[in-house]
Parts: C-alpha cells; sequence; structure tokens
C-alpha cells in the first residue's frame, strides 16, 4: 500500500499530500521607502513622522532602506548620540535606537527592511537583529504588498 | 490617467530655491487641478519656505483651482516661520492629516 490516490477520471483533486501550496502574501498598509541619505536633510525625521502617524491612524507600514538609509541602524551607533556637552545628562537617541523602540512598540504592524545590495555596497551590513535583510530583488513584490506606497528618492 | 478624477497627494520637500523641478513640481499640482482632479500639496521640510507671503505665485494658482494647500507644523516651527507670515492660502497641519488622506482609498502621492 502506498499513500498514493488514484483519482477517478475527470476529478481534478489531488491528494491532500500533492496539492500545492498556496503562498498567501501578506498585505501592508503602506510601504514606505527611503533612498535618502540620512545626513543630507531633514528627510528621515519626516519619514519616521509620516510612519508614526500612520501607526497611529492603525494601519501597517513597512520601511524599505536604501542607499545610505541603511546606515541608520548599524548596531555600531549603540544607543546614543554623541554626548552633548551642554546637557550631559540629556538622552540623545539613535537612530537605531529609535528604529528598536518603533518596532518593538508595534510588532507585526511595523517592520523595517535593509536592502541587502546596499547594505553590502557600503559594508553596512551589520545591523540591529530587529532589522529584515530583503533583496532588491523583491522590491517589486514588496510594492505588491502593499496598498500604498511612498517612494522618498535623493540617494 | 484615465477620465475619472483621482485624489493626488503631492509633497514637496524642497525648496523653491533648490533648481526648477519644485516649481515644476507645483506645476504638475495645478494641471491636475486644472484636469478637474482633487489635488492636495503638502509642503515639508524646505517645501514649506513656498509657503511664505506670496514668495512662490503657483501656492496662490493653486488656490484659486480649488487645490488644498498644507504646509507641515513642524517644519514651518523648525525653521521660525510663524503662522502669520504664511500664505493666508495655506493651512498649517500636523502630519496626522497627511496620514488619513495618504491612506484614504484612491489616493495617489508623490513625494519630491
Amino acid at each position: 500500500m502506498t499513500d498514493t490516490t488514484i483519482q477517478p477520471a475527470g476529478t481534478s483533486e489531488l491528494p491532500a499530500t500533492r496539492k500545492p501550496t498556496k503562498i498567501v502574501q501578506r498585505r501592508w498598509g503602506l510601504l514606505l521607502v527611503v533612498t535618502a541619505a540620512p545626513h543630507s536633510n531633514d528627510v528621515i525625521t519626516s519619514a519616521m513622522r509620516l510612519a508614526q502617524a500612520v501607526l497611529d491612524e492603525g494601519k501597517t507600514v513597512r520601511m524599505w532602506a536604501c542607499g545610505y538609509a541603511n546606515m541608520l541602524t548599524q548596531k555600531a551607533h549603540g544607543d546614543t548620540k554623541l554626548i552633548n556637552t551642554r546637557d550631559p545628562e540629556g538622552f540623545y537617541p539613535s537612530s537605531a535606537h529609535i528604529v528598536r523602540e518603533m518596532l518593538a512598540a508595534n510588532p507585526g504592524k511595523f517592520a523595517w527592511i535593509a536592502c541587502t545590495a546596499c547594505s553590502a555596497e557600503r559594508g553596512a551590513t551589520d545591523h540591529i537583529a530587529e532589522v529584515r535583510f530583503r533583496s532588491p530583488l523583491r522590491f517589486v513584490s514588496t510594492i505588491e504588498a502593499a496598498d500604498q506606497t511612498v517612494f522618498i528618492g535623493g540617494a | 490617467m484615465g477620465d475619472k478624477p483621482s485624489r493626488y497627494l503631492l509633497i514637496e520637500s524642497q525648496g523653491n530655491w533648490a533648481g526648477p523641478n519644485a516649481g515644476r513640481f507645483l506645476g504638475d499640482a495645478s494641471a491636475l487641478a486644472k484636469s478637474g482632479h482633487q489635488v492636495s500639496v503638502f509642503l515639508v521640510q524646505d517645501g514649506v519656505f513656498a509657503a511664505v507671503n506670496d514668495s512662490v505665485p503657483e501656492i496662490a494658482t493653486l488656490a484659486e483651482l480649488g487645490a488644498t494647500v498644507w504646509a507641515d507644523d513642524f517644519s514651518t516651527a523648525q525653521r521660525a516661520l510663524p503662522a502669520r507670515s504664511l500664505s493666508p492660502h495655506v493651512k498649517l497641519v500636523g502630519m496626522d492629516s497627511v496620514a488619513k488622506l495618504l491612506m484614504s482609498d484612491g489616493c495617489r502621492a508623490v513625494w519630491h
């Protein structure tokens, strides 16, 4: 005896063991693609504020970091910026810390993707553990999985 | 684009001195509004300088065409631009207003 079941002629039903697995891609509310160099202006502040505002609307948000935006989540940043000598007791979180806090505050609703090619090109592959790598070959499918995409250029 | 009117959210983050593209982007917004589309322009970062009084004539044109022109409250505060210095055609809003419009059905967004 084997598990193979011969289907009667004219039926298309496959045995459970041979049924193709249907992969359902999860949908996200907003895909925010950031390619701009984070030090060039206040674009990352705007992007993070928009992401938080959309999260506050009860929607889900995915950030895709391209180009030098991949520097934002490097472990080397630690949790704080360099000390502010005019406010030595003040806490000034690093970008990596802010991203980690947003991810922790919005489990399953907020995600941060690091582009593998952009990270590798810049030797910036040591991201915080919460960040997920994704190949640029999956960029289109990532867009397709979002209800809304905003592309912030300027790399 | 088709004949059906669409809802557009055009986000201008460049200063009006940054090059001709900033003016062209607002011109594109006017063209869409003239074509009967629902257009909202959100000025953010250095883009808020276009909201100062009548420094950029496209703002008044957009208002005449029925487009909504918003300026980011955070960006104006960061640049010490009080509300009284802004064009009467511009409304100060927070990112929550942008999020609502962006995530509404049929909204097409472009960030410049």
